[in-house]
């Protein structure tokens, strides 16, 4: 019974930090940016592609990582300078162009890979016991390798010069700008390492979740029901809105099914919205 | 009612002799895309009118559908058969209207929010009748739905889908000729404006999304038994996509581009499918590139001078009812104190007015002029004080309802709709506290003009250019538009925040009379933030002074010149 449960809250916890994975990169976008990009659970879906690839080639699973973030990179640059920068002022027709966006990504890797479920084989197998409960070590060390990847990038960001110049460009684009701030540059990179931080994630995910060309909308709803719950301002933000929306789906899903798990996040999303529009920890 | 006329012409026409043109496989594809067209249109209502971007549109197609197919397989030989349809095409548009009730409700909801939640109810709705196995048959749907009693043969299909997308037709067309439909393209660009001027704009939100969800019930009400099945497809995200691609591709804001982008871009798909492995992924290019350097798709080029050549405004304007009673423009605030932040803007500030006049609010940079403005109209909520504003204590004031009571107020900024034609401006500011439910739907108030109206043509002459987009204004001319809305509502007190600012010389003195005889010959109050002490001289009755959001004084212009205490504030001396 205790090793249920420990696999139980095992189970939750890399719910939640997988999710906070993905919405550290929906963040940057939106955050940052301003630009909600409803293509980035595609760019999620083409790094678990990547594995794949990378898996019928017969390479190491630790190859996956460099194609992905060349594959978003490739992406990413042309779709920075030719769809989202004419719409850095129009936030509204960004989220169209977006949309259009994961239609076309979802389409080419239909095209290319079929509409098929495909598996990635975990790179590491057995189990490790943990407080009595058998739990894939490979789940381990995702999870592991997440925290380690948020942290840093949270560090970097608030003790980096780039991170502070960042943090002005978001606040004042034109005087950055004056101040001798790169910001075209800027926001470029921001924007693509945004696509590949989604482009990990998909790597970490991809032997552990069926890899298909839909796979990024349900990724994209959560990782923006994430953000709605957590706020923007702050790291913070996102990790209690992981907390809540990871945990409350994993925890409902489990008791009750899978409907009322998603339901409950979806309506607890729409209360957020009402009553706290900035999320839990406002900018 | 030309235009509608010319609408029930060309779409009956059009639906009548198409069948006679194609062979009867496409005219079955056909019937199917013109179900898909009845939804799309509902997206042109929603997005394309009141800006309102669903991507969850299949929702109302998909619960229209199930609630039509369990209707059809348990009371197919029942006589209450088709009065049940009519209802199953309610439900979804309640279900619009409602959802639009519960998320709109309160708050100014950001676009972006609205375009997600809708996909999040569609996903969900896809999970319920995947898992619902006992009532929708789960992963196969409903199987061996029969088809209408009475027109269930192949041939019926077409006939069934064309007469209710000319309904269809005819309802949008109709729906946006009418205010309702100037109040829509009003909301999508200017919220706010828009309940300055005493509308609503969550309930006309609702309203919009309530007849998208019409339109699509009734498109999956016959989904159902001409396609002789429903699966949970319907609620799939593809679907809803490809509604946004299709209205995008063909005009939103048009009553046709919504139909020629179903059914146009559908047959294409059809076609091409087969011989094109990467259509879809052209499609989705051409989406982008319409979103990108065609905005307003195929249609929303070409329509609106159609339109313009039909109708031109030359019918003869006719007097607009008088409006509901307005309260006395007085005001009575005390102590007010209003802190943003770390930083207090209000302290303990006192006005009190009590006759009609013009009283102008002066202060330096950060006195807190327009704060107190934002204080009165609820832009911002005050932590503690009293306000009376218009003879009623208002404990949390809003823009609608102090709109409603006879109050009217004009941004620094100009804040008029550009996308709107003059009269169209003017028409929205007549209709504040004057239309009616009814008269929101019939042709007669846009016709309207009033007193005040002829008087602001016959002063700025730019006005009569009735049909004149407002985008193409100059600047002086946009901020006289604003003041000219403000006052055709005839407000009893009017809050102006730099009415003059970056006019000319000429403009300057016209607005100045414009303000000085609407104030006397409404009987109003009109209260002015102004820097400018050459116009404070000319307009002022009574003129008071604010410093670090507290009454530094008031009196007349020759008294606060000779005030000790505004000299230093002014003068920059020591406090």
């Amino acid at each position: 019974m205790d090793g249920l449960l420990v696999a139980h809250g095992l189970n939750i916890s890399f719910e939640i930090v997988v999710l906070a994975l993905v919405s550290l990169g929906l963040a940057i976008t939106l955050g940052l940016l301003g630009v909600l990009n409803l293509a980035h659970g595609e760019f999620v879906m083409i790094g678990a592609f990547s594995a794949f690839f990378v898996q019928s080639q017969g390479w190491p699973y630790l190859a996956a990582f460099p194609v992905a973030i060349l594959a978003c990179g490739a992406i990413g640059w042309p779709v920075e300078k030719f769809l989202i920068r004419p719409l850095y002022a129009r936030p509204f027709d960004a989220i169209l162009a977006t949309w259009g966006l994961s239609l076309l990504l979802r389409e080419m890797v239909e095209f290319f890979f079929g509409r098929g479920f495909n598996s990635v084989a975990q790179p590491i197998k057995g189990t490790v016991n943990i407080l009595g409960a058998d739990y894939p070590a490979f789940q381990i060390v995702v999870m592991l390798a997440a925290i380690a990847l948020i942290a840093t990038i949270v560090f970097w960001f608030l003790r980096s010069v780039t991170g502070r110049r960042i943090q002005a460009m978001v606040d004042n684009p034109d005087l950055a700008k004056a101040v001798g701030i790169p910001v075209d540059a800027l926001a470029r990179n921001t924007f693509v390492a945004g696509l590949c931080l989604a482009g990990i994630s998909g790597v970490l995910l991809a032997p552990i979740v069926a890899v298909h060309p839909s796979m990024g909308i349900d990724y994209v709803l959560k990782s923006f029901f994430v953000l709605v719950v957590g706020g923007l301002g702050h790291i913070l933000g996102l990790v209690i809105g992981s907390g809540v929306i990871g945990g409350a789906e994993a925890t409902v899903s489990a008791i009750i099914d899978r409907t009322s798990g998603y339901s409950f996040v979806l309506i607890l999303s729409l209360l957020f919205l009402w009553r706290r529009p900035n999320g839990l920890v406002a900018r | 009612m030309v235009w509608l006329l010319a609408n029930a012409t060309f779409a009956g026409a059009g639906l009548f002799l198409l069948q006679f043109v194609v062979d009867d496989f496409i005219a079955y594809t056909l019937a199917l895309y013109f179900l898909y067209a009845i939804a799309c249109l509902g997206v042109g209502l929603s997005w394309g009118q009141a800006g309102l971007l669903s991507l969850g549109q299949g929702l109302f197609v998909g619960v229209g559908a199930y609630l039509s197919g369990l209707s059809l397989i348990a009371f197919s030989d029942q006589w209450f058969l088709y009065p049940l349809l009519v209802s199953c095409c309610m439900v979804p548009g309640a279900l619009g209207f409602g959802i639009g009730q519960l998320i709109f409700r309160g708050r100014t909801l950001n676009g972006a929010y609205f375009a997600l939640i809708t996909l999040g109810l569609v996903l969900l709705a896809s999970l319920i009748a995947t898992s619902w196995n006992s009532v929708t048959g789960g992963f196969n749907g409903l199987l061996g739905v029969p088809g209408l009693p009475g027109l269930d043969g192949f041939e019926h299909a077409y006939v069934i889908s064309a007469s209710a997308l000319f309904v269809a037709i005819l309802m949008v067309a109709w729906l946006l000729a009418t205010p309702l439909g100037v109040l829509w393209r009003a909301v999508a660009e200017d919220e706010r404006r828009v309940a300055y001027l005493g509308f609503d704009p969550n309930l006309l939100k609702s309203v919009a999304l309530g007849l998208s969800g019409l339109l699509g019930g009734l498109a999956g009400v016959l989904y159902a038994p001409i396609n002789n099945l429903v699966t949970p497809d319907l609620f799939g995200f593809a679907l809803s996509t490809n509604f946004i691609i299709w209205a995008a591709i063909g005009g939103r804001a048009t009553v046709y581009g919504p139909v020629l982008g179903a059914v146009g871009i559908g047959l294409l798909t059809v076609q091409l499918r087969e011989t094109i492995d990467y259509w879809e992924i052209i499609l989705a290019m051409i989406f982008m590139g319409t979103v990108l350097y065609f905005k307003w798709g195929l249609l929303g080029y070409v329509e609106p001078f159609i339109k313009q050549i039909l109708i031109r405004s030359t019918a003869p304007l006719t007097p607009a009812p008088p409006r509901n009673p307005t309260g006395v423009g007085t005001l009575d605030i005390k102590g007010l104190e209003l802190q943003v932040g770390q930083v207090r803007i209000l302290n303990d500030l006192s006005l009190s007015i009590d006759a009609p006049g013009i009283y102008c609010l002066i202060g330096p940079n950060g006195a807190g002029k327009t704060t107190a403005f934002n204080a009165m109209t609820g832009e911002l909520s005050a932590q503690s004080g009293q306000m009376s504003i218009m003879q009623s204590v208002v404990a949390s004031p809003d823009a609608r309802t102090l709109a409603q009571q006879g109050m009217g107020r004009k941004f620094q900024v100009p804040c008029v709709f550009d996308a709107l034609s003059i009269s169209e401006n003017l028409s929205l500011a007549l209709w504040t506290a004057r239309i009616d439910r009814p008269a929101l739907l019939g042709f007669e108030a846009l016709q309207w003009t009033s007193v005040i109206r002829q008087e602001l043509e016959r002063r700025f002459p730019f006005l009569t250019e009735r049909s004149r987009l407002v985008r193409d204004l100059s600047h002086g001319q946009r901020q006289v538009l604003d003041l000219a809305i403000v006052l055709c509502t005839e407000p009893r007190l009017i809050l102006l925040d730099e009415p003059c600012a970056g006019l000319s010389k000429a403009e300057t003195q016209d607005v100045i009379d414009t303000v000085q005889w609407a104030a006397a010959s409404l009987g109003a109050t009109a209260i002015i933030i102004e820097h400018d002490m050459a116009l404070v001289k000319a307009l002022a009755d009574k003129v008071f002074v604010l410093h670090q959001g507290h009454l530094l004084a008031e009196g007349t212009v020759a008294e606060i010149q000779g005030n000790e205490k505004v000299k230093t504030v002014y003068g920059g001396g020591s406090k």
